[in-house]
């Protein structure tokens, strides 16, 4: 539904957008996952013919964006970061408005089609410069979502409305994802984690790495992360006793265990226990530390400099 | 086309769902009123009623008032944002341009048919001139057209209203100016050529003398098309920044 190859998009020498490729499926739920002045925002004016790239191409629900920049605009429905609406219209007002310039059938149907399904409906003679800022967002994607187009673009959906609200886009973005095919922008992982089929995280315009959040954790987690709790021995004989053990490449005091970080070998947990009960000392717990797509991230955005 | 006249259709809903359309329509009845009465009086026993008193009057006055209708129309949906949205919806840049103009253009028509009502009182107390006093309008009807597709064309540049105002009157002056400039230039042949490129060159000595010219109407329509056609440029160039 939305195929990306080698779109760039340069200011000067500076590259905004550097070579993203990357596609996705009818029906699913793209998250693009970066911190602020990643590109995010302009990958996605470009897949909604706003601007024109620089170069590479892309195509959404088979048309060219450059070549058929109309059809494109016509099954593409978009929310900009900060929501853009006329405040002196009047909420239906202003969708039916988005409807009639995208040629929708029946808009008047359509229109209160789509304000029901964002509980807008008994505020649709309200002039929107009454709206408080969730509601606002509602009404963004309300006018994204009115012309039923195949592929939603959402830039930021949740920045900057109170936690119920939160919870309460999330819950819609990932409904959208039965119907349509998502693609939205984000710089809160947990975010990503909940809503999205596959997360693509982005730097400097590149692509970091791309799959489903558990894959992504699976893929990205160098080595082994283990809790170990150890009773019988003193914080320093323990974590002393751990960095001993082949492999182990960090051990750091957490509660009352330790954090242990090892490099993958064959029977580390086995070693570990040996090593505990030949010291004297009992073993309380030992289970695997899932890191989370927020540790993944760090490590990634740390590596990437590092480079 | 269809676009057009979606964004043409918001337009005019906006000029009229907000007070200050019908107090712009009060003050301007007001101004040409108390103008229309002077005439009036003076005339009395004198001279006939001046047949294009109004549009006389409104070939000054748009300098200022065409600024002040478009300035609106393009700046505040870049500050807005709004901007965004209308360049990723599948019509032309073309055709929310044009559709913004038309609404304006409406707007003014609308005024300007407000004022026929010096004509009707005209009718009933004298004999006035009909046929010299409708092309006065058609005339300042073309010249307004003009001046607010300057305003369209500033409006476009900046997103900040006062500036695109400011800017749009400062030329229109210019090209009304130009008249004066051209009276005291001794040089004959380039006074003729500064005074065929001003607004009221093609007006005073034309229109507003009951005088409908072919090469007047084309000036008019010509510096539409040209100032529109730089304001679809530069919404463009929004796309490449």
């Amino acid at each position: 539904m939305i195929d990306v190859q080698n779109l760039s998009k340069t200011y000067g020498t500076f590259a905004a957008v550097d070579r993203l490729s990357f596609k996705a499926e009818a029906g699913e739920v793209v998250g693009l996952l970066g911190p602020n002045g990643a590109g995010k925002t302009t990958t996605m004016r470009m897949l909604t013919g706003f601007m024109p790239p620089s170069a590479g191409s892309a195509r959404i629900a088979g048309y060219d964006i450059l070549n058929d920049s109309l059809e494109v605009r016509r099954r593409v429905g978009y929310l900009p970061e900060r929501v853009p609406v006329y405040p002196d219209m009047t909420v239906q007002g202003y969708i039916q408005f988005w409807a009639n310039l995208r040629g929708v059938r029946d808009a008047r149907r359509q229109t209160e089609r789509v304000l029901e399904s964002v509980h807008l409906l008994e505020r649709r003679k309200t002039l929107i410069r009454n709206l408080s800022k969730g509601m606002r967002q509602r009404l963004g994607l309300a006018q994204a979502l009115v012309h039923d187009p195949p592929v939603v673009i959402l830039d930021e959906p949740t920045i900057g409305i109170d936690p119920q609200q939160v919870i309460e886009v999330r819950q819609s973005v990932r409904a959208l994802g039965e119907k349509h095919t998502v693609l939205f922008s984000t710089h809160i992982l947990s975010e990503a984690e909940q809503v999205c089929d596959r997360v693509i995280i982005i730097n400097h315009g590149r692509i970091l790495a791309q799959g489903t959040p558990a894959t992504l954790r699976q893929q990205l987690q160098p080595g082994d992360h283990l809790y170990v709790q150890i009773s019988g021995a003193s914080s320093a004989a323990g974590q002393r006793l751990l960095a001993e053990i082949e492999g182990v490449q960090q051990v750091q005091p957490q509660g009352i265990g330790f954090h242990v970080r090892a490099a993958v070998r064959a029977n580390l947990r086995g070693d570990i226990a040996q090593r505990v009960v030949q010291a004297g000392y009992q073993l309380e717990e030992l289970r695997p530390v899932a890191m989370t797509l927020e540790d993944i991230f760090l490590d990634l955005l740390g590596r990437e400099e590092g480079a | 086309m269809n676009g057009t006249w979606v964004v043409f259709r918001r337009e005019v809903g906006q000029y009229f769902a907000s007070p200050i359309a019908y107090l712009i329509a009060a003050a301007l009845l007001l101004v040409t009123g108390l103008y229309f009465n002077a005439d009036l009086t003076f005339s009395v026993g004198t001279k006939p009623a001046e047949p294009a008193l109004i549009p006389l009057l409104l070939s000054f006055a748009m300098v200022f008032c065409a600024p002040l209708l478009t300035m609106r129309l393009l700046a505040e949906e870049r500050r807005e944002g709004t901007l965004e949205l209308l360049l990723t919806a599948p019509v032309s840049d073309g055709a929310i341009v044009l559709g913004k103009f038309l609404s304006a253009w409406f707007y003014y028509t609308i005024l300007l048919a407000l004022t026929f009502i010096y004509q009707i009182i005209l009718v009933s107390i004298t004999q006035p001139d009909m046929g010299h006093t409708m092309a006065a309008y058609i005339g300042i009807w073309l010249y307004g057209g003009a001046t607010l597709a300057v305003g369209i064309l500033f409006s476009a540049i900046t997103e900040n209203q006062i500036v695109a105002a400011f800017l749009s009157i400062a030329l229109l002056f210019i090209l009304w100016m130009g008249e004066l400039i051209g009276q005291i230039i001794t040089n004959l042949e380039l006074a003729e050529v500064v005074r065929q490129l001003t607004l009221i060159g093609h007006f005073t000595s034309s229109f507003a003398v009951g005088l409908i010219r072919a090469e007047d109407i084309a000036y008019y329509a010509g510096i539409t098309a040209l100032m529109l056609f730089i304001a679809i440029r530069v919404v463009e160039s929004n796309r490449w920044r």
